[in-house]
């Protein structure tokens, strides 16, 4: 059971695909996901957004590293903080059981992870202070670190060529080179087999062997005129002493000791595939990768404004611009389920199509006058085929202004397969005001809703600004939350009797009723689409309306006040089909 | 928030409301309540376990536990301030939490301390001088080893637990309005 919120990403906001295609789920997000651009007026997602690191951070010592020094220590802890190999926990810095002369702990230090008891002993690892670990560690080169510098050095013997082989290329080497874009790949294949003395696996490498083959020695004369490159001169040979034979007896003599448990899971060699070892005993503790703040904004090209800025200092956002904040908060709940009154003795557990179809048919035209009785039900259970259910859909006001409500279905047309048939008996209707939570109470101990009028008004929407944003979202609350401070009295007395709508404070809740339709096959998800379109009232007085819009809707007010209208697309999913 | 969340009772008397607000079972184990502070509109539930004679052992007065406003202590939840060796003795040490923190049922916490708007699910043992930093989700059965320092808008799960997601920008507002609404929900029959 759920409501998502349909994004339209960069597309102008429509209605999505109905819910039987596939394809149409990954626009759904649920609304605390959401951000609002008011640039645009538009919902936007994280899957559309432009995302920016604002700042990087360590997850254990919480410290925040500049980004100059992010790659340099390869997105990770350069301070003190490793992750245990068998774990995955952060590991602590242990002084030595022995007692130095003052009675102090003292050196050696050895990480430990107080998630296993693992141990750095256990690798050999032992330090001589307790702060600064990766330096001391890089000092201590290990064999993860003589990989590392055998890496960076052939990377430096290749970087030196490509800096001398990539002058500005002239006129006609560039058109070849764009002819034929194998070249480009063929040539850093090429530089790889050289460096590597051996071949090099790949399609371009290939097609270019068998080229050679069958034009013999003219295409030797081919040849494009590159520069030589210099033999590379490794620092430590792979080959030396025949090791990987003698290596292969050593991993199954140790397989013989330790068992299947000695193995190493692939998942804690991954991010080390280059080491050889396979045993468990040999994965070292790695650095912690570092975390990020992040920066959003809104992805449409002429908008670009930020939705998102987050405080590097504290938890704060300096900008929050999130959908929650705009958008009505849509809930399902309270089911019930419709028991017609000639059906209540009949308990014939797996009724036949056709007399599920007749029983539809009976409630269909016992809608009207008989009465019908209903029971509840918890919204977990399976819903039963060819049944019809009652829901009651509440919706809950953000702006501190009423708002009034349109509630309909996109995907009426009848060709479309669904799950299911939804009718909204009241699909036009108002919600109040967001207030502070004092106000409510009052409302409450006056046991009415008529409580917009009265001299707490103006003096709560100041005030209501600066609390709910729980501190955070302060000072970027839109301008539509903002509309109290300008607007007048609320809504008049009475008018907050509706029928069909059950309000409390800022929620109104009005009734769905669903009919499963008896063909769907058991496991099926019961969901529908609703189309939500709200009228607020703006303060963008200044700015011309939108043709068709904002010519306000029968109330009358003072001509300064805009209204306007917003559209969204949820997606409700009842649960699965018995 | 929460249109259908239901009202949360309990039976007339089995809970005493303090002053600020506070309601406490009567049935919670509340030892060296003198050294326990809580902020007001907080929820010890019953079978809770809070033990505020674990103190400092020098000479004076020591608070043991300080809670903030709108904390809700689950039902068999223990919360026990964490000690270890210090020069040659055995110490405990102060153990503090902000406001809006939910701690789910059956929880075990020795943490140092627990920032606001956090929220540990049932059944988590939460080990020795562990920081869980402002707004955090530990969901239900999580572990965390002893020290394991939690980040700002982070969630952990898992036995050792780790790090497994990030919480949305939205989330203090959704916390901080989901502990008063349990607050408010929170009633006598
Ligand atoms: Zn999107
Ligand atoms: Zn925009
Ligand atoms: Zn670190
Ligand atoms: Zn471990």
């Amino acid at each position: 059971m759920s409501v998502l919120y349909s994004c339209s990403h960069l597309d102008s906001p429509h209605s999505p695909l109905p819910p039987t295609y596939p394809s149409s789920s990954s626009s759904y997000h649920q609304l605390d996901k959401l951000y609002f651009c008011e640039e645009c007026d538009a919902v936007r997602c994280d899957q559309c957004v432009a995302v920016e690191i604002a700042s990087y951070f360590c997850p254990n010592c919480l410290f925040d590293v500049p980004s100059a020094n992010v790659r340099a220590d390869k997105n990770r802890c350069a301070r003190s903080c490793f992750s245990c190999p068998t774990c995955e926990s952060s590991l602590s810095i242990q002084a030595s059981d022995v007692p130095t002369e003052s009675g102090q702990p003292g050196p050696p230090y050895s990480l430990i992870c107080s998630g296993c008891r693992w141990s750095s002993k256990e690798v050999g690892w032992s330090f001589e202070k307790p702060t600064g670990i990766a330096l001391q560690l890089q000092k201590m080169n290990h064999q993860t670190e003589i990989v590392q510098s055998e890496f960076d050095s052939l990377k430096e013997h290749l970087e030196s060529y490509i800096s001398l082989s990539t002058p500005a290329p002239s006129a006609p080497s560039s058109i070849r080179s764009t002819r034929d874009p194998s070249r480009q790949i063929s040539h850093l294949t090429q530089m790889a087999q050289k460096a590597l003395h051996r071949d090099v696996g790949g399609m371009v490498a290939y097609s270019a062997r068998s080229k050679g083959r069958s034009t013999g020695k003219e295409g030797e004369k081919e040849k494009y005129g590159w520069d030589e490159l210099g033999v590379y001169e490794a620092k430590g040979s792979w080959r030396a002493g025949g090791e990987s034979v003698l290596d292969g007896v050593d991993i199954l003599r140790d397989l013989e000791d330790s068992g299947a448990g000695g193995m190493a899971e692939v998942g804690k060699r991954w991010g080390k595939s280059w080491d050889n070892s396979k045993m468990t005993k040999d994965v070292l503790p790695q650095r912690i990768p570092l975390q990020t703040k992040l920066t959003k904004r809104c992805p449409h090209p002429n908008c670009r404004h930020l939705l998102i800025q987050p405080d590097t200092k504290s938890i704060r956002m300096k900008i929050k611009m999130v959908a929650a904040n705009y958008l009505p908060l849509v809930e399902i709940g309270r089911r019930r389920r419709r028991i017609p009154s000639n059906d209540m003795n009949e308990a014939s557990e797996q009724p036949t199509t056709e007399e599920l179809e007749r029983r539809r048919r009976e409630r269909r035209r016992t809608r009207g006058g008989i009465p019908i009785k209903e029971e509840d039900e918890s919204m977990g259970l399976p819903l039963k085929r060819g049944e019809t259910y009652l829901f009651q859909l509440a919706l809950t006001n953000p702006l501190y202004d009423p708002i009034q409500i349109r509630l309909t279905q996109p995907h009426a047309a009848k060709d479309v397969n669904t799950w299911c048939n939804v009718s909204i008996p009241t699909q036009h209707f108002t919600i109040n005001a967001l207030k502070d939570a004092w106000a409510y109470d009052e409302e409450e101990e006056e046991g009415n809703d008529d409580f917009l009028i009265g001299g707490s008004e103006a003096g709560f929407s100041e005030e209501g600004t600066t609390t709910t944003g729980g501190g955070s979202g302060m000072g970027t609350l839109g301008k539509k939350s903002r509309l109290s401070i300008l607007g007048g009295q609320g809504t008049k007395k009475g008018r907050d009797r509706e029928t069909g709508v059950e309000k409390r404070s800022n929620t109104s809740k009005v009734i769905l009723l669903v009919e499963v339709l008896p063909d769907n096959n058991t496991g099926d998800r019961v969901r529908f689409d609703l189309e939500v379109r709200y009228t607020y009232k703006s303060d963008e007085m200044a700015t011309p309306t939108e043709p068709g819009e904002g010519s306000g809707n029968g109330e009358k007010r003072g001509k300064k006040e805009e209204y306007k209208n917003f559209t969204f697309w949820i997606r409700i999913d009842l649960g699965v089909v018995e | 928030m929460g249109a259908f969340d239901p009202i949360a009772t309990y039976e007339k008397g089995t809970y005493i409301e303090t002053d600020t607000g506070n309601k406490v079972s009567r049935k919670a184990t509340i030892t060296g309540a003198t050294n326990i502070i809580l902020g007001g509109k907080s929820i010890i539930q019953t079978g809770s376990i809070l033990r505020g004679d674990l103190r400092r052992s020098t000479a004076g007065q020591h608070v043991v536990i300080t809670m903030g406003r709108y904390c809700l202590i689950g039902e068999g939840a223990i919360v026990r301030p964490p000690g270890k060796m210090y020069k040659g003795s055995f110490t405990f040490y102060p153990l503090r939490i902000s406001d809006f923190v939910q701690i789910g049922p059956n929880s075990i916490i020795e943490a140092a301390s627990i920032g606001s708007g956090v929220e540990i699910g049932k059944n988590c043992i939460i080990g020795k001088f562990v920081i869980i930093k402002d707004l955090a989700v530990i969901l239900p059965d999580t572990v965390l080893p002893e020290g394991t320092v939690v980040p700002s808008m982070s969630v952990w799960s898992g036995n050792p637990g780790k790090l497994v997601d990030t919480l949305p920008e939205t989330y203090q507002e959704a916390m901080e309005a989901k502990c008063k609404s349990y607050y408010q929900r929170f009633r006598a029959t």
